[in-house]
């Protein structure tokens, strides 16, 4: 890739031109920042109305609130105490973090999967009666693996029959809920002596100010921001997302890059939901007991900034979206606050969070 | 005889029991505007597809540069240099400038990341050197936030920065001011001069007949007409799209030309 042989010929195809737009020729290039805080401020001015950056000042402003109040009140408001922190930070952010990446990731290349939640109790399931039955390493690629399957034949019908992934996927969600007393019965699977040291360790082990689930969010996180706004996959993602024609235009196959998405998607719940079965031991067939986490996985992705109709959304949005949530959650929960408000409040944050992206998308220059 | 850049010969398209194109064969030749003119539902779209491999001809052949090429898709236009700017969607608008430049073409390490510096600086080296467009702060710049024809002219300055050989912009105009039309036609006639063809899909014959070099037009599939700009008129043009073969009989009648 040379650099544009047209420098020294001066501007090759001119349009008929103001004469003070002539003075200003290589305008551009001279204009690119050169110094490191040059860069940064520039980049600050061209991340803000994309959504993190405001989403994550009202979390800095909700924590700031959280702190105030329990240094205040350590009994009435017990947010700074160390199991608190241990079960918001460590076990609750992570899962609903990794869900709202995959749901985020699927978002930006158009599509949605909202069989989300009976897919986790499907992986579940898988990943524990391998476990028992082969050991824990199997037993981990046997649920990541059932994580993708079912995320590429939900993505397969989507993509390839054109039908709306609204309508696919809800359909699915109940097949797979079935699926799952299919393979398993109506009674729980639970995990009995392959949750060994080695099993906790990998995934829910508590090392005092942090558990491994935050670990794995780390790790992920970091995956998934070189990804999604560093490689060129990632790039297509927001191409096919943003402007699917566009993208076919430019030779960019946009059914092969939403099946990777559905893929990748399929993966991180897999991954999710061994965190979770390892958490609770066991798993309900049926998919009542993680039907919430499809919408919640959406909400955090929606809530970090990530569009509805693809294209527009970042990493750091979607977890600080997950963070947010979680936070709300657990401020009710130590404020008493009846179970049903959560739900009233997390609904809330929701519309609210789509109303000011819709607003801040507008501002983004 | 020199060979053309790009010539097809009877394509037909059906879709089901609707024939879109009927035999349609034409040639594109090298340095040349050709304007593919039409009334709506004229078949220009379906023959854009087909041109820059988004959609499979029914029947026909595709020759490049005097070559045949068989089972034509998108790889292997993009391969031969086409390259298509579609109505007023050839860039992502949530994306940046640079973005849009490179997009399916990113320079990447071994790794597959993108080299966003890199990317940048010739950017913002191609918006200054290749098309002049105005009031552009910086290649992170979300495309969203420029004026159609801005967009446009960063579409154009795509194609030429990559040295693509055959440019199709279907319907351009269709969505910009007078000065914006007037800066893009201007754009097309100086891409000769770089060396690139280019099809101008119109239904407005007046931006058409400033251009191009020769007119081809469409009427219910078929080519009804395909004469060089010296040879016709901006009438004659109109009785063509707007009447069909049986407008341009009309139409030459009324000159006293006889029908060939």
């Amino acid at each position: 890739m040379s650099n544009t042989p047209n420098a020294d010929k001066g501007t090759v195809l001119s349009a008929p031109q103001a004469t003070e737009a002539i003075t200003q020729v290589r305008r551009l290039s001279d204009k690119q920042p050169t110094t490191l805080l040059g860069r940064l401020k520039e980049n600050l001015q061209f991340v803000r109305g994309r959504g993190s950056l405001e989403i994550s000042i009202v979390m800095v402003v909700l924590l700031a609130g959280y702190i105030t109040a329990s240094l205040i009140s350590p009994a009435g408001f017990a947010f700074l105490n160390p199991n608190n922190l241990s079960g918001v930070i460590s076990q609750s952010i992570p899962v609903l973090a990794i869900l709202g990446l995959a749901a985020g990731i699927l978002m930006i290349a158009g599509e949605f999967d909202l069989s989300l939640g009976p897919a986790i109790t499907f992986n579940a399931i898988v990943f524990i009666k391998v476990s028992e039955a082969a050991g824990v390493w199997v037993g981990v690629l046997a649920g990541i693996l059932s994580g993708v399957l079912i995320a590429l034949v939900n993505g397969s019908i989507v993509v390839f029959t054109k039908i709306p992934s609204f309508i696919a996927t809800l359909g699915m969600s109940f097949f797979w809920a079935g699926a799952s007393i299919f393979v398993n019965g109506t009674s729980p699977a639970i995990l009995t002596t392959s949750r060994d040291a080695t099993m906790v360790f990998l995934f829910a082990q508590d090392f005092g100010s942090f558990r491994s689930q935050l670990v794995w969010l780390v790790i992920i996180g970091v995956v998934a921001w070189f990804f999604l706004h560093r490689h060129k996959l990632g790039n297509h993602m927001f191409a096919v997302g943003g402007n699917e024609s566009a993208a076919e235009a430019i030779s960019i196959n946009p059914k092969k890059i939403k099946l990777i998405a559905f893929g990748i998607f399929g993966g991180l719940v897999g991954f999710a939901s061994i965190l979770i079965a390892v958490r609770t031991s066991s798993m309900q067939p049926g998919g009542s007991a993680t039907q919430d986490f499809t919408l919640f996985a959406i909400a955090a992705a929606v809530v970090g900034g990530t569009s509805l109709n693809g294209g527009r959304g970042s990493v750091i949005g979607i977890i600080v979206g997950a963070a947010l949530i979680e936070l709300i959650r657990n401020g009710l929960l130590l404020g008493r606050a009846p179970g049903f408000y959560i739900t009233l409040f997390v609904g809330v944050t929701i519309v609210i969070a789509s109303i000011f992206n819709k607003l801040m998308e507008g501002k983004a220059r | 005889m020199s060979s053309a850049l790009l010539s097809i010969k009877g394509v037909t398209k059906k879709y089901g029991p609707n024939t879109v194109l009927n035999d349609v064969s034409f040639e594109i030749g090298k340095n040349e505007v050709v304007g593919l003119l039409g009334d709506n539902g004229a078949g220009k779209s379906t023959l854009v597809k087909i041109m820059s491999g988004v959609v499979e001809a029914t029947a026909g052949e595709f020759f490049w540069d005097g070559k045949k090429v068989e089972g034509i898709n998108r790889e292997k236009t993009e391969e031969l240099g086409v390259e298509t700017i579609f109505q007023d969607s050839a860039l992502v608008p949530q994306m940046s400038i640079t973005r849009n430049i490179f997009m399916g073409r990113e320079i990447t390490n071994k790794l597959g990341l993108m080299k966003i510096k890199e990317m940048d600086a010739i950017t913002a080296e191609v918006l200054d050197s290749v098309v002049t467009i105005e009031g552009i702060k910086s290649p992170k710049q979300l495309v969203a936030s420029l004026s159609g024809g801005q967009a446009q002219a960063v579409a154009i300055a795509r194609a030429v920065h990559f040295k693509r050989s055959l440019l199709i912009l279907d319907e351009p105009t269709s969505a910009l001011a007078v000065r914006a039309t007037e800066a893009l036609l201007e754009y097309l006639r100086q891409l000769k001069s770089e060396g690139v063809s280019s099809v101008l899909v119109t239904h407005n014959l007046h931006h058409a007949y400033q251009v191009c070099d020769r007119h081809i037009v469409m009427n219910h599939g078929r080519k009804i007409l395909d004469v060089r700009k010296g040879d016709t008129s901006v009438e004659e043009l109109t009785a063509a799209v707007v009447g069909g073969a049986e407008g341009i009989r009309k139409y030459r009648e009324s000159k006293g030309q006889k029908n060939d």
